[in-house]
């Protein structure tokens, strides 16, 4: 009796615990560009945690007590999805116990999984470096790829929280007549962008370079998730001498070194794009990401 | 098929006819016809059902059809394909090897009999613990794993069931927070225990998981764990196990020998800054501890409390680049019962006291793929009754320490070499330089980024 005694007082513990006093809608979002979506369509009937900062890689994030608390109080979480979390977001969402926002269900939204994906590696092997065997997964820098998303989450958001169902669909019929218009006029605006050649650091624009219509000219990363080596530099100075580029382009997170040494021997400027909402203090939001994204590139490349 | 019997005699006799015997022309004109006949029949057959079937597709109304959404047309499967694989667990494999030099002849702990795995390592190459994971999801309620370590012994290579565990899935529907493991597994215990040794960030343990855990408790019993519904993280839970592993040991297993609790809580600092604490328990009976190979003989209560303390700090704001993790953990056991040393005949002799010990590192990544760190452990022998002066348990008051210096290499997250040095000086006069060389790598499944 004794010896079993410590779990009796610890069950005793677990019913007493009392439930959490529940609000607003929680939702966890693994990114800042899921976030500030969420923000755009909950407005203030939704409290939302933001599980990584533009300056942090979401790949290399670990599963920190303050996620698992996080995840444990979500009622909905939304991701890329991909693998770009699978170092994380598992053990999040086995540790923090909550039923409600399992793969499969309702509670966990993955945007990855709503859009079409680019970069499907042929070759699946680890010697191609850290690829995912999904695609690539920084689906976000393409607004065509928000609309969707933009779409399941409202829908989520609706049967999370019915109470604030209507006001969701008239934030979200807002956003989604905001966003048609500024996607327009985005691609107005960088349509002087077409054909231009560029070099990035890491395969994280992938997808604005392809909505763009720019060309990926090489990756200063001599394979996906490998620091650029000084013989890969080399190379690459080798091959932008030939064919020269004007832009090299890195997000908030990675280093600049590579960046800057290639910049100074091959004259291309190199540039921080924000990558996320917040990525630099021009890009509070969504909206403000891709207006400073495209004035960036089109101020450094001349366009 | 309609006629087995004569496709079988069939068979057989054409096997015959070319190696046995040769069959005569009637037989063989007989086989012909009879073939012949099989295949109008057949082939009359299959013609009636094609010529049902357009009639059913025929009698189908138009607009019946024009309804049916597009779907898509599943892809013909042979007969043959193979689907059970598609539910195959993931799999890991951890290759891990290590050269190691020692200065001293020997190695041994004044005032402790510790297990094998406690021991150091063996000097020259070897591949020790390289492992092999399997898990998957068992149901919708269910989660199984299981990791299983090829360790040599003796000369001999050995599979040493590291963890085999089943653990509760959130579908299960118990409360929020609530999960349950079972079986043999890696127990929360400090920080180390639960990780597998190749996450270490050095290569070997430090000396207090060598002395009181002999490396690591992985003992086959169930626990329970809690996180609270607060703010911050908080996580209180217990066990009960066999009590068969190091510090505990020959259960008699007419029930739980042994039980733990533990309370952890953890946040942010900021958003570069993140820390975890922990208070845990872990006590029970121990029926006969065997330390030192079988020389030494421990029976009685044990129990071991500790606490550990875990922070970090991206000082760029991003941990891929530059980090810095501070780590400790402090142990403190109790023992009352009889020790006894075979070796050096001292007979079973009462024994109640206490020892402790503790270890803090450092580690700092300074470049994306290169980090450096330090780690200092240090223990408190106990003192011996006057029974057990000369045993190996008599530490003469001296009270082992290690320094331990490490850089490694990491090129992607599936390859790691290091390099360490060590400065142990576990018993008296017995100052022994260490170096060691390590690889890690893993195949397979995509490794966790735990706290």
């Amino acid at each position: 009796m004794q010896r079993i005694l410590p779990l009796i007082v610890f069950l005793g513990l677990m019913i007493a615990a009392p439930p959490g006093a529940q609000a607003k809608i929680s939702l966890f979002a693994c990114e800042p560009e899921w976030a500030a979506l969420a923000r755009e369509l909950g407005g203030a009937d939704v409290e939302i945690f933001t599980a990584t900062t533009p300056r942090q890689d979401p790949h290399h994030v670990r599963a920190k007590p303050s996620l698992i608390a996080a995840m444990r109080r979500a009622d909905l979480v939304i991701c890329t999805g991909a693998s770009l979390e699978v170092g994380w977001l598992p053990i999040l969402l086995q540790k923090a116990g909550n039923a409600s926002v399992q793969p499969g269900g309702a509670g966990l939204l993955l945007a990855a999984e709503l859009v079409p994906l680019l970069e499907k590696p042929v070759r699946l092997d680890r010697a191609e470096g850290d690829i995912h065997p999904e695609g690539n997964p920084h689906v976000h820098l393409n607004p065509h790829n928000i609309a969707p998303v933009a779409a399941a989450l409202t829908e989520r958001l609706k049967s999370a929280d019915t109470a604030n169902a209507s006001s969701y669909q008239a934030r979200s019929d807002d956003f989604a007549a905001r966003w048609r218009d500024a996607t327009q006029r985005w691609e107005q605006q960088a349509a002087g962008l077409k054909g231009t050649a560029i070099v990035a650091h890491h395969k994280a624009f992938t997808y604005l370079l392809a909505w763009l219509g720019i060309q990926e000219a090489g990756m200063l990363e001599p394979k996906p998730g490998i620091p650029p080596t000084a013989s890969h530099l080399e190379a690459m100075l080798q091959k932008l001498t030939l064919n020269p580029v004007r832009l090299i382009v890195r997000t908030p997170y990675d280093p600049a070194d590579a960046s800057e040494w290639l910049s100074q021997k091959s004259g291309a400027a190199a540039i921080v794009l924000p990558f996320t909402v917040g990525g630099d203090a021009e890009s509070g939001d969504l909206f403000a990401l891709f207006d400073r994204t495209i004035s960036l590139l089109k101020g450094a490349s001349g366009a | 098929m309609r006629n087995p019997s004569f496709a079988a005699s069939a068979a057989l006799s054409l096997l015959f006819s070319s190696t046995a015997f040769a069959a005569s022309d009637s037989d063989i004109q007989a086989m012909k016809v009879e073939i012949q006949a099989m295949r109008q029949t057949y082939e009359s057959r299959i013609a009636e059902l094609e010529s049902k079937l357009s009639k059913i597709e025929n009698q189908k109304p138009a607009a019946q059809q024009a309804a049916v959404p597009a779907a898509p047309v599943p892809a013909r499967q042979s007969a043959r394909t193979i689907r059970d694989n598609s539910f195959n667990p993931s799999i890991g494999l951890i290759l891990n090897g290590k050269y190691s030099g020692f200065s001293e002849e020997s190695s041994e702990f004044a005032g402790f009999a510790i297990g094998e795995e406690g021991e150091r390592g063996k000097e020259g190459f070897g591949i020790d613990e390289s492992e092999f994971n399997f898990s998957s999801n068992i149901d919708d309620k269910f989660y199984g794993s299981v990791t299983a370590a090829i360790v040599r012994e003796g000369g001999e290579d050995k599979v040493e069931l590291e963890e085999a565990y089943v653990q509760t899935l959130p579908g299960m529907g118990l409360p929020k927070g609530t999960n349950i493991k079972a079986g043999r597994a890696l127990w929360t215990l400090g920080y180390l225990n639960e990780q597998h040794a190749h996450t270490d960030d050095f290569a070997d343990r430090p000396l207090p998981y060598r002395v009181f855990l002999n490396s690591a408790f992985n003992d086959d019993g169930v626990e329970v764990s809690y996180v609270l519904p607060t703010d911050f993280y908080s996580e209180i839970g217990g066990g009960a196990f066999r009590g068969d592993d190091t510090p505990f040991g020959g259960s008699s297993g007419g029930g739980f020998d042994a039980w733990s609790a533990f309370a952890r809580i953890g946040g942010d600092i900021g958003e570069n800054q993140s820390w975890r604490l922990g208070g845990y328990a872990l006590s029970g009976d121990a029926g006969g501890r065997a330390g030192n190979g079988d020389a030494v003989d421990f029976t009685g209560d044990t129990s071991l409390y500790a606490a550990d303390f875990r922070y970090t700090w991206a000082p760029t704001g991003n941990p891929r680049a530059q980090e810095v993790i501070l780590q400790g953990e402090y142990f403190w056991r109790s023992e009352d019962g009889t020790y006894e040393d075979f070796g050096a005949g001292t007979g079973a002799t009462a024994f109640d006291d206490n020892a402790r010990g503790w270890y803090a590192q450092g580690v700092y990544k300074f470049l994306p793929q290169w980090r450096i760190g330090y780690r200092y452990s240090r223990l408190k022998s106990p003192d011996v009754p006057p029974g057990l002066l000369g045993s190996a348990l008599d530490s003469g008051g001296y009270n082992p320490d290690a320094h331990a210096v490490m850089a490694d290499w990491t090129n992607s997250e599936f390859s790691r070499l290091r390099l360490q040095y060590n400065h142990e000086e576990l018993a008296r006069g017995q100052g022994d330089d260490q170096i060691l060389l390590q690889y890690i790598m893993s195949i397979g499944a995509h490794g966790a980024h735990k706290y």
